[in-house]
């Protein structure tokens, strides 16, 4: 499912994904900027893949996604996936696919409205997620909005010859500031 | 999900399902004692529905499936997935054994035979699973096998009115090689003479 038009701070939206958004995915992450904490820079990069990636979330009853927007324009997605409407509890994930765009606050302003909606609006218990021990932008952005360290996986992937670390993080309605 | 071949222990075999367990296979997902302990692969359903969700499972890259016997009797079944084309790996997701088999010590039995396959024969670097906190038996075998904690998540499965945490395990194939290298392999080392 995507999830409705929130507005934020500083010129940050989150927004229904369109299809073209998901068309833009395929240039972020293949950048070795985005690809450092993300993916492997290769995989079935198509538009056509794209299209249908596109219906099936917005099919999905298990996740929310949105498109991030800065001053209006895609910049990269946000979205709580895998959530299990039980246990209401779901995992959290964040791409800024615009690097020039890199340390403006548009992380933290996305976290903060995805986390909020997260318990005002679906009610959830819980949202954890997995990040980057060195990516310290995404761990302070979530931190801000209420995350907590849960463990750190050790050696999760090797990048220029250094072992990467993940960090685990998670976060509940008494957590996110603006409910203290 | 694919389906996965003989792996020998002790007391028990992992060895490839068939449609005559998925009987087995339904009535574990509706046995309360079991979802007390451990999420459900599936939930309880139509015989139909349990052999599309094996012909599903056969056609899996990523995943594999085992039923568990012992003394020649369907006991559990174990599943999990590799985790991609960049990262070797294993995660267990399903360890299941039949509640009326509990304390025969098969649960073991049959997770070492399957992480002597994991770490001896196919090789991986790491196998990980997420067990919840008070399932002790699950949390006994996985100290026994040499698995550590790396992270807890606080109140994360709902069951029985409560909320209880889930504790994320890690193995790598050195604890592997320290605990059990000498003692278990797939294989006797070849005879010196094997490549001539």
């Amino acid at each position: 499912m995507f999830g409705p038009r929130l507005d934020g701070e500083r010129g940050v939206s989150l927004v229904p994904a369109t299809a073209e958004h998901f068309k833009l995915q395929i240039r972020w992450v293949l950048q070795p900027e985005v690809g450092r904490f993300f993916g492997p820079r290769f995989g079935e990069m198509t538009e056509e893949r794209q299209e249908d990636r596109f219906k099936k979330t917005g099919e999905d009853e298990t996740q929310i996604m949105w498109t991030i927007a800065y001053q209006d324009e895609p910049v990269g997605w946000t979205g709580i996936f895998d959530i299990d409407w039980v246990r209401r509890d779901g995992e959290s994930g964040i791409v800024i696919g615009r690097h020039d765009l890199f340390g403006r606050g548009i992380a933290s302003e996305a976290v903060r409205l995805r986390t909020g909606f997260a318990w005002r609006e679906l009610r959830l218990h819980r949202v954890h997620n997995w990040i980057a021990l060195a990516n310290r932008g995404s761990r302070r952005a979530n931190e801000k909005s209420g995350y907590k360290q849960m463990g750190v996986y050790r050696k999760s992937f090797f990048r220029s010859g250094e072992w990467y670390d993940e960090w685990l993080g998670e976060a509940y309605p008494h957590t996110f500031p603006d409910q203290r | 999900m694919a389906l996965g071949g003989t792996i020998r222990g002790k007391k028990t075999t992992l060895r490839l399902p068939a449609e005559t367990d998925l009987d087995a296979y339904n009535r574990w997902m509706a046995d309360m004692r079991l979802r007390r302990a451990h999420r459900v692969w599936h939930e309880p359903a139509m015989p139909a529905t349990w052999k599309e969700r094996l012909k599903e499972t056969a056609k899996d890259k990523m995943g594999v499936l085992w039923s568990i016997e012992a003394a020649g009797q369907l006991v559990g079944l174990a599943a999990g997935n590799f985790w991609s084309v960049t990262e070797s790996g294993f995660t267990i997701r399903q360890f299941v054994v039949d509640p009326g088999e509990w304390r025969k010590g098969y649960g073991f039995d049959a997770a070492l035979a399957l992480h002597r396959y994991l770490f001896d024969y196919l090789d991986l670097p790491r196998v990980g699973v997420e067990v919840r906190a008070d399932n002790v038996a699950a949390l006994r075998i996985g100290e026994r096998l040499g698995y550590v904690e790396y992270a807890r998540g606080h109140e994360v499965h709902y069951r029985d009115g409560g909320y209880v945490d889930e504790v994320q395990l890690f193995m790598g194939k050195d604890a592997w090689r320290e605990r059990w290298g000498a003692t278990e392999r797939e294989y006797a080392p070849l005879a010196a003479d094997a490549t001539r």
